[in-house]
């Protein structure tokens, strides 16, 4: 398989550069000019994604795997994990703390909005030794790049 | 190709001033300039017209596009398009004089903006009023005011353009309302119009209406305000030293009506704060618009109406082509606004009669927009990004620039597309490609 993988850093509780790793990926997307509406609903997965990683999670990592019928985006951190994923998945369960809603975070709707803006989402969590999520996009046949 | 001459206009390189400093280079929002031979330069056709590499450029080797007064074609009637901008060019002196100074310039008739900007004001407001119902498009509209966010977000952000408001530009309802009213007139005496663009930035003409290799009826021609400044301002200074009464009798309602609305449009957040909106923000400088622009990508801002986006700091007073210092200019416009107040004098009524007949509305303006880009903009291949990123293993990563590309990934890009060679980067040539390299930490 000739995949290409591009893995960005994304630090704990940096609020000020947050959003960076969501915006490379999408930089990276544009360069192959991927659909404007494809290259949307990433950003607005890895975003989300990065976030709860930046609030809930220890260090973490975005990261897009490109193949020629699909796109992977998966966001893994070695934060405190979530203990109830369908909770989660929930729209409007938050685990946030006030300090994040002070700053307009938290409204739980980060997992809901990524599965909704992605094709296939899978959530591997274990209490206390992290979280991924990785996403699934399907690509037209044949009309990838567009 | 009519579409190529359009996007590449905006500015011009002189190579004998250049000193090959690649100033230009790093600011460029679309890395549109590269350094080639040591001094020539070439843009690659990218130019948004955001003016950055003017400002950058310490040698002044780098201008605008626009004609100067010398392009005034002699035997047309001048129509002088003037932006509220001008007028905070000259602290203290009164628009009707300006306006006057403009006329004794040799042009025939000068439009002052105020008129347009309220159409565009009522009709914007009405458009996002009904958009609460409707949802026609996406929460938060932008402002299609500033060309160079425009163009920006059909380069860098296409899946934003359905947030672009599809109302016509002040700019060009203006050039429409000369097109359907002063042409009209002089075409019975057999006489031409020519339209001059008097601009505080390279690219608040409004050609964008125009199908691609369509060429403008009438001559459309863009000065710049400091193309005009110094002779203006001999006028201007005359024109108040003189104790007579100028009399003026002009013929269209709009040739001298400036309004302190109309002032506040110089600012940064003018456009919005006489709109009747429950949320907007308005939103200035390159820099902060890019940032911005990625955030709604990212799903962000979704409870904002509107967005008064502006890529010149302090909104258009920051234009690249002003004279005056832009936070003397805003001081200028505040005692404007204290002067004359704010508030609208057009009937509202009358705006939405027309709104209803469909006045406002935008047509072909953003896919053409996207197709300009999209056709030069030739995508990427999986196996050209892995041969990238396996010359960015080679490269240093400094984004030093000497190769003549702004930064290494670009320079990648350039080689991979065939536009330039490895052994343009010096830092190759010194060493050698062997060079193993410590892991990345980005």
């Amino acid at each position: 398989m000739s995949g290409l993988k591009k893995s960005f850093y994304i630090k704990a509780r940096d609020f000020n550069r947050a959003g960076e790793a969501s915006i490379n990926v999408q930089n990276f997307l544009k360069s192959m000019n991927f659909d404007p509406g494809l290259i949307r609903r990433i950003a607005i997965c890895g975003y989300e994604g990065e976030m709860n990683a930046v609030m809930h999670g220890g260090d973490g990592a975005l990261s897009i795997e490109i193949d020629s019928d699909k796109l992977v985006l998966e966001i893994s951190d070695d934060g405190y994990g979530i203990e109830d994923i369908e909770l989660a998945m929930q729209a409007g369960f938050s685990t946030a703390a006030d300090e994040h809603r002070e700053m307009g975070f938290g409204a739980g709707m980060g997992l809901p909005n990524m599965k909704k803006n992605s094709d296939q989402i899978t959530v591997q969590s274990e209490k206390g030794k992290g979280t991924q999520v990785q996403m699934i996009f399907f690509l037209n046949q044949g009309g990838e790049i567009v | 190709m009519s579409a190529k001459q359009n996007s590449a206009c905006f500015v011009r390189f002189d190579e004998d001033l250049c000193t090959g400093c690649a100033s230009c280079l790093r600011v460029c929002p679309t890395k549109a300039i590269r350094i080639k031979k040591k001094k020539s330069i070439r843009i690659v056709n990218r130019c948004i017209g955001c003016g950055e590499c003017i400002r950058a450029c310490p040698a002044g080797a780098v201008r605008a596009a626009t004609s100067d007064l010398e392009a005034l074609e002699k035997d047309h009637v001048a129509v002088a398009l003037v932006s509220p901008v001008l007028y905070a060019q000259f602290p203290g002196v009164m628009p009707k004089d300006i306006l006057h100074g403009l006329r004794q310039m040799d042009f025939q008739h000068t439009i002052d903006m105020s008129y347009f900007l309220e159409m565009f004001q009522f009709a914007s407001e009405e458009f996002i009023k009904r958009n609460r119902e409707t949802h026609n498009a996406p929460w938060p509209l932008i402002s299609p005011v500033c060309p160079v966010v425009v163009r920006l977000i059909a380069f860098q952000f296409p899946s934003l353009m359905a947030h672009v408001l599809p109302v016509l530009r002040p700019v060009a309802l203006m050039a429409r309302e000369v097109k359907r009213r002063i042409i009209p007139f002089y075409m019975e005496t057999g006489e031409k119009v020519a339209l001059y663009y008097i601009n505080p930035c390279p690219t608040k003409m409004d050609l964008t209406c125009l199908e691609p290799g369509e060429q403008p009826t009438i001559p459309e021609i863009a000065l710049g305000i400091n193309d005009i400044y110094p002779e203006l301002a001999g006028h201007v200074r005359r024109i108040r030293e003189s104790d007579a009464i100028p009399f003026y009798q002009t013929r269209f309602e709009y040739e001298t009506c400036a309004t302190g609305n109309a002032s506040m449009w110089a600012m940064s957040g003018g456009e919005i704060v006489d709109m009747d909106i429950d949320k907007s923000l308005a939103v200035s400088g390159l820099e902060e618009t890019i940032a911005y622009l990625q955030k709604i990508e990212m799903g962000l801002f979704q409870d904002i109406e509107y967005i008064e986006f502006r890529t010149c700091r302090e909104g258009c007073l920051g234009g690249v082509l002003n004279v005056v210092d832009k936070y003397l200019a805003k001081s200028a416009v505040q005692k404007m606004i204290k002067m004359f107040g704010l508030g609208r004098h057009l009937p509202r009524e009358n705006i939405l009669r027309l709104y209803e007949k469909g006045d406002f509305q935008t047509e072909k303006r953003p896919s053409r927009l996207l197709n300009l880009f999209g056709e030069q903009k030739e995508g990427l291949s999986i196996e050209s990004m892995q041969k990238i990123e396996k010359i960015l293993d080679v490269l240093e990563g400094r984004d030093c620039a000497a190769c003549g590309a702004p930064d290494c990934r670009t320079f990648a890009e350039d080689i991979v597309r065939g536009n330039a060679s490895m052994k343009d980067c010096l830092w190759v040539r010194a060493h050698g490609k062997k060079k193993s390299k410590a892991p990345s930490t980005g």
